[in-house]
This record gives structure tokens, sequence and C-alpha cells, in this order.
């Protein structure tokens, strides 16, 4: 199988949720092993991010531990989610405060 | 061991002895269980997200692929007596992921990134560990090596 395509990864198939109106936040965590050029290259391809945009989320992320790089609906955070961990980078979701 | 760029866009690594090529075939035994990643992944999301049950068999699977994938390239150049196992531009994606699956195994057993910053510029420091410890050392050096040439030559070059 290919690495991680937009056009073939299915979406998770969810239970019905109440509060579909909360934005969710995709966060990004550091990790020792990931490079900071795959990170920046990763944030490109997955969020379609200029150069400048992707490498300032890198940054976050190696410099303060964690970087939201996206917010928006649940489904779709999931989906970007599912997409960061094919590219085997530490990602989790938490409710936007 | 040699690693070049190629004309087409990708990478040629050239083994120059059946310690090279066993260093090769060590990525795919350096991973493990890919299936681990995809789990401790998992283990990020919330029980409410079925991320277990509906994300993780398709992580596997991916991960699973790229070091059969792998696995598969560098068996066939050597069984063929080829003089070098190449990369091309479509299938850097599944050698970095094979590669960074065998790094971040590595690193959960080994924590190797605190090593580093406890041992560098110090090599006779890293001469000093246990032999299977420097070897892991030396393995991911090679892997990081590795790494940085795709990213450099193959999947984000300008």
């Amino acid at each position: 199988m290919p690495a991680p395509n937009p056009t073939t990864r299915k979406k998770p198939k969810l239970k019905p949720k109440t509060q579909t109106d909360v934005p969710w936040n995709v966060v990004v965590l550091d990790d020792p092993v990931n490079l900071q050029a795959y990170v920046t290259m990763v944030f490109k391809r997955v969020f379609g991010y200029p150069q400048q945009r992707a490498e300032t989320l890198m940054m976050e992320v190696h410099t303060q531990g964690r970087s939201i790089v996206w917010t928006g609906g649940r489904e779709k955070a999931e989906f970007y989610v599912q997409q960061l961990h094919g590219w085997q980078l530490q990602t989790k979701m938490e409710k936007s405060s | 061991m040699n690693v070049l760029p190629t004309l087409d866009g990708g990478l040629c690594i050239l083994p120059e002895s059946d310690a090279d090529w066993h260093e090769l075939e060590l990525i795919c035994s350096d991973v493990g269980r890919p299936a681990h990643l995809a789990e401790s992944l998992a283990d990020l999301m919330d029980s409410d997200s079925e991320w277990e049950q509906y994300v993780v068999p398709e992580l596997e699977e991916n991960f699973n692929s790229q070091c059969r994938y792998v696995a598969a390239a560098i068996e066939h150049a050597r069984d063929h007596n080829e003089h070098g196992v190449f990369i091309t531009p479509a299938q850097a994606e599944k050698w970095y992921g094979a590669i960074n699956q065998a790094r971040l195994s590595l690193e959960a057993r080994y924590q190797l990134d605190t090593l580093e910053n406890t041992i560098e510029d110090a090599l006779g420091e890293v001469n000093d560990l246990e032999p299977e410890l420097r070897s892991a050392y030396f393995r991911n050096r090679f892997y990081l090596f590795l790494q940085s040439m795709m990213l450099d030559y193959v999947m984000d070059a300008p």
C-alpha cells in the first residue's frame, strides 16, 4: 500500500455525535524521531500549507512540544488525524476552548 | 556503503560487503511489530472515536506493507546480484516510512535521543557502550542519514 493518500483513506465510521458544532483542534506532539524537514513536508502535503506556515507550525511543535495545526469540525479533524498517523506523527484531537 | 542521488531524482544505495547488505536487511528487523506503532498512535485518541476498530487495522496494514516492500526490494537486489538498491521518487515514501518505523522502534527500545544528547561529540563514549546499544546507536545514525538523503534529494527536493 502506498503512503497515506488523501484520496484513498477512509474516514472512521463514527457514532452519532450530539455536539457537532464544537470545534476540534488537531494537535501534533513533539517526538525525538521525526525530522524537522519531514514534519514540514507532511504539513504541506496533508493541509496544503505553504512552506512558511508549515515551518512555523513545525517549529512550534519542536520548541513548545505541541502545536494546533488545524481547527474545525470533528469529522474533518478525525480525517486529518488519521492522515497524520499514517505519516507516523504523534497526533491527537481536543475540543477547542 | 555508499548512497548516491540518481539522475532520475531517486537514490541508489550501494552496499560494498555482506555486512552492508545485512545492515540494510536490519531495517525491517528493527521495526519489530508494525502493529505496535498503530496501537500506540491510537492511544492518543479517546475511546469514543473508535480508532482501534476503524483506523488501526488500516494503519497497521499500511505500516506492514512498507516493511514488506522494503524487505522484498533488498532481497531482490541481493538475490539478483545487483550492484545496489535503487529508490525511485515513487518508492521513496514507502522506504522512508519503513525506516521511520525502525527508528521509532529503536527509540522506544533504547532511548537513543537521550543517549545522543549525553554522548554528543564524544565518540570514545560510544565505543564504551554495551555492544547491543552501540549497534543500535550506529544503525539509528545510518537510518537517519538515509532519511536525510531522501528528504534532500527525493521527497522534498525543490
